[in-house]
């Protein structure tokens, strides 16, 4: 397959995803007529550098795999415009992964062994990443970097992680929310790894700072129906629930723990990956007061972050936001660290650049700059905590400088 | 079903399309992997394996008249077994995960076809469809929720299968391994559907209660078929599983079954080769259009597996071949079809 | 005092689930046909609801607008597509099977892949002393039971009851009789697919809005119409009746993902040993 026709392809993609838009003719502008590899008037000398991105555009986790690929383009384009990396281009290979683990086994292997791409990027879910990393890593000889936050212990060589593991999203959180909810905790969750895992490390972490864990619950990953788990939380006087219920029915878990009257009878309603795209699944009365802790809030208010958002709501519109809770900002740092490897390195080879990129560090980045911390192939980086109140998030408290990951130490 | 052209087409002088169809098949596929790069190598090895679960289908379905939701429980069964044996026992020769994936299918089927076929009462079609699916939505389900197995994640990371020392690596080699069994089991149940037995599955596609007063035990042959078929399917699922290197819990779901199901009425059914065809097919497709349409791929996909079964009930080799050989030399053209089945009224 | 509660929710969500299942029951039994995009159906009726939502329009008119316009997409169907299958039932599953896959990716891509709420018409909980009561499951419950009386007495008190009993009783004396089995079938199938979309509809305040949110109903939804046994209308309501009772029950008692396999397992256990269904009208 000649590359000029893969070039072409996310465009046509892109072009229909702008119809839908009002933005139409902002859309066409920031576009342009140009693809993901920008070369004006065939400036570039040398061979493209080939940047593979594997993430779900369709099937139920499409709401985190389309920003993740936005951004990638944003990222990407802005490399380019500033001249490539070591003289070259970048070429940006997007494949959909469909949610479907089956298919995205045949999708890696087509980046690693036909377009032979110097990196991928992408996956959501644990059990995507899981799929695919051996196809990457260790039969494909290639690097991955996985986007999203996760249950942690992912410790494959050449695999970084540049989400927040559960000890960034807990360490600060948890004193918080003791101090501002109380001591009692009830954990419903989905019955899947994450929640799990994540659980185990929340508990300790919660008996450590004087709490105590009234429940834990795991639900089917589709279970809709919560009145069971309701009514004990309402009887037992749980002060903070820490939620790790996941979309489609977190919705309906929320309106029934709200209808009960949890919160107008001062309880703390908290859960971690929630970000500003997921205030839309439940009405903004019925999570009044939902404490998060993520590595990136708009509500930050920061320049840098407030220049990505602009720029990224330019090109893409306000359909798939540029958030926190969907690997966005994830896959922002992923990029740039790797970016940052790859200069140092002098090499798009995988050792060099996996030996630059075990200390990359980037001054800037989606809620302050963050870096590897070596041997352990996950990022430091600031972790905020945030309450919603009616309909936006405020940021209620600030890590003291970046959080340690915690994980393969 | 019944296809008025197919009546037209018996009466031409009977040429037989088929053998050269599958003489072709298999003359380009042995000779492919001289011509194409890698990525098609282990992308036509993965069509092979999924052939090899859609035969599974077309035996119990095109033959045996049994409406199987199920066929990647076995599968993923398989799959999960021989991937544990692999990571936890250590166990990685072929010679020994290969027939252990077969046995799980064949356990599995037929603890299903305990409860879904067999017994006092024939089940409807229906039931059986909708069993087998429940059972595979369960089993699902349970594997998602268990953390021994992986939980939703899988196992992930499986060492490659050997031979006697040798690392049978995804490529070539495997591609070739994948091709001998698809064959052999092919060639086999060619055989079975020509001997005696087939004569008999062919009587019990067209009419069962005839052939249970012949004094055959048709839940019995129907049994019988479905283990196999169960066999078949575990075979696959353990193949696949160490070509993909990885086996989650997708691969035990009613997804991946109704994509069998899929692969042989695309194919077209009762044919043997138009399961393989099919899964071939659809593969191609689903994997082209995901390439051409990234973000509105599966809503192409979906109509177009519409159109094909609303205006090609006997799928592609209907279009290179008459009914009349399709369904085969027993009875007559055209009013075999097993959707005529009693489904419409349970009894 | 968790009686209340407990009671209260069973009914809740079996009244959900019997809104579901009455349209997959009636299409099943009438047609033989057990209808793969159904969940689908529920999709398009919550879709229905949301698009009046996003475009600033009464919710409650949404959900009164939802059973039509997917009452009238089913009819549709029916026309171009679906009667083509019913000579043969298998490929029917796998036909709408196509139709549910290009349904639910379209709304997909039109909702971006996002999940949205919708404020229900009535908002908030009424007390009963220290319980709270939802007071939008509550009118979900009622109407419910409207609809449950009111199909009732379309079946057994109008002319078109008649011919829908005619036709399902004995479809080749029917059309000897004069009635048009043709048109009986798009219009219960029609009716059925209008069920559907009232169920969405009034759903979507509670589960929010998503591609996927009609695909955990669809096999709990068959399994349901098998266990009241196909071609009764009294059936397909116990039927959903026990299996929405059941889910919502046991994980007062059990662990929620024990539960939720042990309703397939007693499902399917009942309709083995009494495959004509708890409630069939080929009872002897």
């Amino acid at each position: 397959m000649r590359n000029d026709d893969r070039s072409k392809r996310p465009l046509s993609a892109s072009r229909r995803l702008f119809l839908q838009r009002s933005s139409l003719l902002t859309g066409m502008i920031a576009l342009g007529g140009g693809s993901y590899l920008y070369n004006p008037k065939g400036v570039w000398a040398a061979d493209p550098i080939k940047v593979g991105i594997a993430t779900d555009l369709t099937g139920a986790i499409s709401w985190g795999g389309i920003p993740n690929s936005q951004v990638a383009k944003m990222v990407i384009d802005e490399i380019n415009k500033g001249g490539g990396l070591l003289g070259r281009p970048l070429q940006m290979i997007l494949e959909d992964t469909a949610t479907n683990e089956q298919l995205a086994v045949t999708k890696v292997r087509k980046l690693v062994t036909q377009d032979k791409v110097d990196v991928v990027f992408g996956g959501i879910t644990s059990s995507m990443r899981n799929a695919i990393k051996d196809t990457i890593v260790n039969r494909g000889k290639t690097l991955y970097i996985y986007p999203q936050l996760y249950e942690g212990k992912e410790c494959t060589p050449y695999l970084f992680c540049t989400g927040p593991t559960p000890a960034q999203q807990c360490d600060t959180f948890i004193p918080w929310l003791i101090k501002n909810g109380g001591k009692k905790f009830y954990l419903p969750s989905a019955d899947y790894v994450w929640p799990h895992t994540l659980n185990a490390y929340a508990r300790d972490v919660i008996v450590k700072n004087g709490g105590e864990v009234i429940g834990e619950e795991y639900f089917p990953v589709d279970h809709n129906e919560y009145s069971a788990t309701v009514n004990k939380i309402m009887s037992s006087g749980v002060n903070v629930v820490f939620n790790t219920t996941i979309p489609p029915g977190v919705a309906a878990f929320f309106k029934q723990l709200n209808e009960a009257g949890f919160q107008k009878k001062g309880g703390r309603l908290s859960c971690v990956y929630y970000d500003e795209n997921a205030l839309g699944i439940t009405p903004a009365h019925e999570i009044e007061g939902l404490a998060s802790c993520l590595d990136y809030f708009k509500a930050i208010n920061d320049p840098f972050g407030n220049q990505l958002q602009a720029e990224y709501g330019k090109l893409f519109g306000d359909k798939n936001p540029f958030t926190a809770g969907s690997g966005a900002t994830g896959m922002y740092r992923g990029i740039k660290l790797w970016e940052v490897a790859v200069k140092e390195a002098k090499s798009v080879k995988r050792e060099p650049v996996a030996a630059a990129l075990d200390h990359a560090k980037i001054s800037d980045g989606p809620g302050g700059g963050c870096e590897m911390v070596p041997g352990t192939r996950h990022v430091k980086m600031n972790m905020y905590t945030a309450v919603s109140k009616g309909g936006k998030y405020e940021i209620v408290e600030k890590s003291k400088g970046p959080v340690m990951p915690g994980e393969c130490a | 079903m019944s296809q008025p052209t197919d009546l037209s087409a018996s009466s031409r002088p009977l040429r037989k399309v088929i053998p050269w169809l599958e003489l072709a098949i298999l003359g380009a596929s042995l000779i492919l992997p001289a011509f194409t790069d890698d990525f098609w190598t282990l992308f036509l090895t993965r069509v092979f394996i999924l052939g090899l679960l859609a035969l599974s289908f077309d035996l119990v379905w095109g033959y045996a008249g049994i409406l199987s939701f199920g066929q990647a429980l076995f599968f993923g069964m398989a799959g999960y077994c021989t991937a544990l044996l692999a990571t936890e026992v250590g166990i990685t020769s072929v010679l020994v995960l290969l027939p252990v994936a077969g046995l799980v299918g064949l356990i599995v089927s037929l603890i299903l076809a305990f409860i879904v076929i067999l017994g006092r009462r024939v089940p409807s079609t229906v039931f059986v469809a909708l069993g087998t699916l429940t059972g595979s939505y369960v089993v699902e389900r349970l594997a998602r929720g268990w953390s021994y197995v992986g939980g939703q994640n899988g196992i992930p990371s499986l060492p490659r299968l050997t031979l006697a020392n040798h690392e049978i690596a995804e490529g070539v080699w495997f591609y070739y391994m994948a091709l001998g069994i698809l064959v052999g089991v092919y060639v086999a149940l060619k055989f079975l559907t020509r001997s005696q037995l087939g004569l008999v599955l062919a009587g019990i596609r067209q009419h069962e209660t005839r052939i249970t007063f012949f004094g055959y035990r048709v839940q019995h042959v129907k049994g019988i078929i479905f283990a196999l078929a169960g066999f078949i399917a575990g075979l696959a699922g353990g193949m696949y599983a160490f070509h993909e290197g990885y086996v989650g819990p997708g691969q035990l779901s009613p997804v991946l079954s109704t994509q069998v199901v899929l692969y042989v009425l695309f194919g077209g059914v009762g044919t043997l080769i138009g399961a393989v065809v099919g899964a071939g097919v659809i593969e191609y497709l689903t994997f082209m259009l995901s390439e051409q349409y990234q973000r509105l791929w599966p809503i192409f996909l979906g109509l177009l597996l519409l159109v094909i079964i609303m205006f090609r009930p006997t799928g592609l080799i209907g279009f290179l071949v008459s009914g009349r050989e399709r369904i085969g030399s027993f009875g007559r053209p055209g009013d075999s079809a097993p959707e005529n089945d009693a489904a419409k009224n349970p009894p | 005092m968790t009686i209340i509660p407990f009671f209260f929710d069973v009914l809740a969500y079996s009244a959900i689930f019997v809104l579901v299942v009455l349209g997959l029951g009636v299409i099943a039994s009438m047609m033989g046909i057990f209808n793969f995009a159904h969940g689908e159906f529920v999709l398009l009726g919550a879709y229905t609801v949301y698009l009046f939502h996003s475009s600033g329009l009464p919710v409650w008119a949404g959900m009164v607008a939802a059973p039509f316009v997917v009452g009238v997409v089913g009819l549709a169907l029916e026309r171009v597509v679906i009667r083509r299958f019913y000579a043969t039932p298998i490929v029917a599953m796998l036909g709408t099977y196509a139709i549910g896959l290009a349904l639910r990716e379209t709304v997909r891509s039109l909702l971006s892949g996002q999940f949205y709420s919708v404020t229900a018409p009535l908002v908030g909980s009424f007390s009963l002393g220290e319980i709270s009561i939802s007071r939008w499951r509550t009118a979900v419950i009622l109407i419910t039971i409207a609809v449950m009386v009111g199909s009732y007495l379309l079946l057994t008190r109008t002319r078109f009851g008649l011919q829908v009993r005619a036709a399902l009783e004995n479809p080749a004396l029917a059309r000897a009789s004069g009635i048009s089995t043709s048109r009986v079938y798009a219009a219960t199938f029609a009716f059925g697919s209008a069920l559907a979309g009232l169920a969405g509809g009034l759903m979507v305040p509670i589960y929010a809005i998503s591609a996927d949110m009609g695909v955990p109903f669809l096999i709990k939804s068959f399994l349901a119409v098998m266990l009241g046994g196909m071609g009764s209308f009294e059936g397909a309501i116990a039927g959903a009746a026990l299996v929405g009772a059941t889910s919502a029950a046991l994980p007062w008692a059990i662990k929620p993902v024990v539960a939720d396999v042990v309703v397939f397992i007693i499902a399917i256990a009942i309709v083995k040993v009494r495959p004509e269904g708890l409630l069939s009208k080929w009872r002897n």
